[in-house]
């Protein structure tokens, strides 16, 4: 264990696409903020970059311009598939083509096309709707793949939280929206509630350590009654980490 | 407008087009696609192994492109790099969505592509690239262990079954050809 070449090049590893999913999302989530390490992934991608760029063309089908083109016009979240779980690895038995399924199904998305206006008037009823003035120790900012606010999620002393979702996803029969953290990698992803409907949730108060700044929060669509593998087993909806109120 | 940066744009056309997206200047995504879009089907494909799925991953990587262009940063690396990684990591997600699904006359036929796939990563580099002399450089299973994983998108679990090894095996396989490749390319 002495020897550093024993330790891995985690920058190398995930421009290889080999950290374990939770690693990888917790990667992702530091080289935002980490100069150095993202200098070390550029390094790595240019290093490999040739492999790529040698490959043999393949000529695209005619139309797929024009669907890019389609997509690129539509409102923002309307046309693009979701982040696919960061846990892939984890469950093998989630039914991923069903999933696949229903995140494509225009149910689940209807609404969402206004995410973008919706997001930050929805941002000012929650500082305005709070039941009662007790400030959370930490707030997630839960993200959609393309960047658009989808939840927040107020985490407070007592290890109670409160979800709010900024989007309206209607949420099909049989099944339910889980929320995840992250407290730490080697524990894996915990449970923190489920929210039947995409409506202001209160989650009763877990037994966690308070949040760690950066501490990864999710929403994955799941069978009702929460994930049977107590691991994400759905697509993921939102993501994002907490920090502290400043 | 500087001759510097005329320079840039020459050696990484990419980066001016991704400035020029973030402007919302849609005929710089055209550009972008008219140039890469078929070497990005290929990359996709070998991971993905399906052509159709691997239009796909580059269809959804057009939509993130446009919308991500603001944050495309040229202090880390190419604007070409960004347009590839981008397409890699969708690629990565879709192929470990559906690895699950049972297929085995597919998966087994998959299998042996990404053999001939990675062979053929390694012989399609220039005979004056660095990458092509530090690779070869390396034991041949060492190297598949590395090429493996980019090239087809093998995990490392896949990476020991793969190459009949321990999974201990492969892991310190990939990490010594890191090791060995920054190395060599310093």
């Amino acid at each position: 264990m002495s020897d550093p070449r024993a330790h891995p090049d985690l920058a190398g590893e995930y421009v290889l696409g080999l950290l374990p999913p939770a690693e990888h999302e917790a990667f992702e989530l530091r080289l935002a903020t980490d100069r150095p390490l993202a200098l070390a992934v550029a390094a790595w991608r240019d290093r490999l970059h040739e492999l790529d760029a040698a490959a043999a063309p393949i000529p695209p089908s005619p139309d797929l311009w024009a669907k890019i083109e389609g997509a690129v016009a539509a409102p923002q979240g309307a046309a693009t598939a979701p982040a696919a779980s960061v846990y892939p690895r984890a469950e093998a038995q989630g039914r991923p083509s069903f999933f696949r399924g229903l995140w494509e199904s225009l149910t689940l998305w209807r609404g969402v096309g206004f995410a973008g206006a919706a997001a930050s008037v929805a941002l000012g009823l929650v500082l305005v709707a709070a039941p009662k003035p007790r400030a959370p120790i930490a707030i997630a900012v839960l993200l959609t793949s393309d960047g658009v606010p989808g939840a927040v999620v107020d985490i407070y002393a007592d290890g109670e939280s409160l979800v709010a979702p900024l989007q309206d996803v209607s949420v099909p029969d049989g099944r339910t929206l889980q929320v995840w953290t992250l407290p730490d990698v080697q524990r894996g992803p915990v449970s923190i509630g489920l929210m039947p409907r995409a409506a202001r949730t209160r989650l009763a108060s877990m037994e966690l350590p308070a949040p760690k700044p950066r501490q990864l929060y999710e929403i994955t669509l799941e069978p009702a009654g929460g994930s049977p593998t107590a691991r994400p087993t759905g697509p993921i909806l939102y993501k994002g980490y907490a920090e502290p109120p400043r | 407008m500087t001759a510097d940066v005329f320079a840039t744009d020459r050696a990484d056309p990419c980066a001016a087009d991704l400035a020029a997206c973030a402007r919302g200047d849609r005929a710089a995504l055209r550009a972008i696609y008219e140039r890469e879009a078929g070497t990005l089907i290929a990359v996709a494909a070998r991971i993905v192994r399906r052509r159709e799925v691997a239009e796909e991953v580059v269809q959804e990587a057009f939509v993130q492109i446009w919308r991500r262009a603001g944050s495309f940063d040229p202090a880390l690396g190419s604007g070409r790099g960004w347009v590839f990684s981008i397409v890699r990591n969708r690629a990565l997600n879709a192929v470990r969505d559906e690895r699950h699904v049972p297929v085995e006359d597919d998966a087994l036929a998959a299998y042996a592509e990404a053999a001939t796939d990675v062979d053929d990563a390694f012989g399609r580099l220039a005979a004056s690239s660095a990458l092509r002399r530090c690779l070869g450089g390396l034991e041949p299973r060492r190297r598949a262990s590395l090429l493996l994983a980019y090239v087809a998108g093998l995990s490392h679990g896949e990476i020991a079954e793969r190459l009949n090894v321990p999974l201990g095996t492969a892991k310190a396989w990939v990490r010594r050809s890191l090791l060995a490749l920054k190395e060599c390319m310093a």
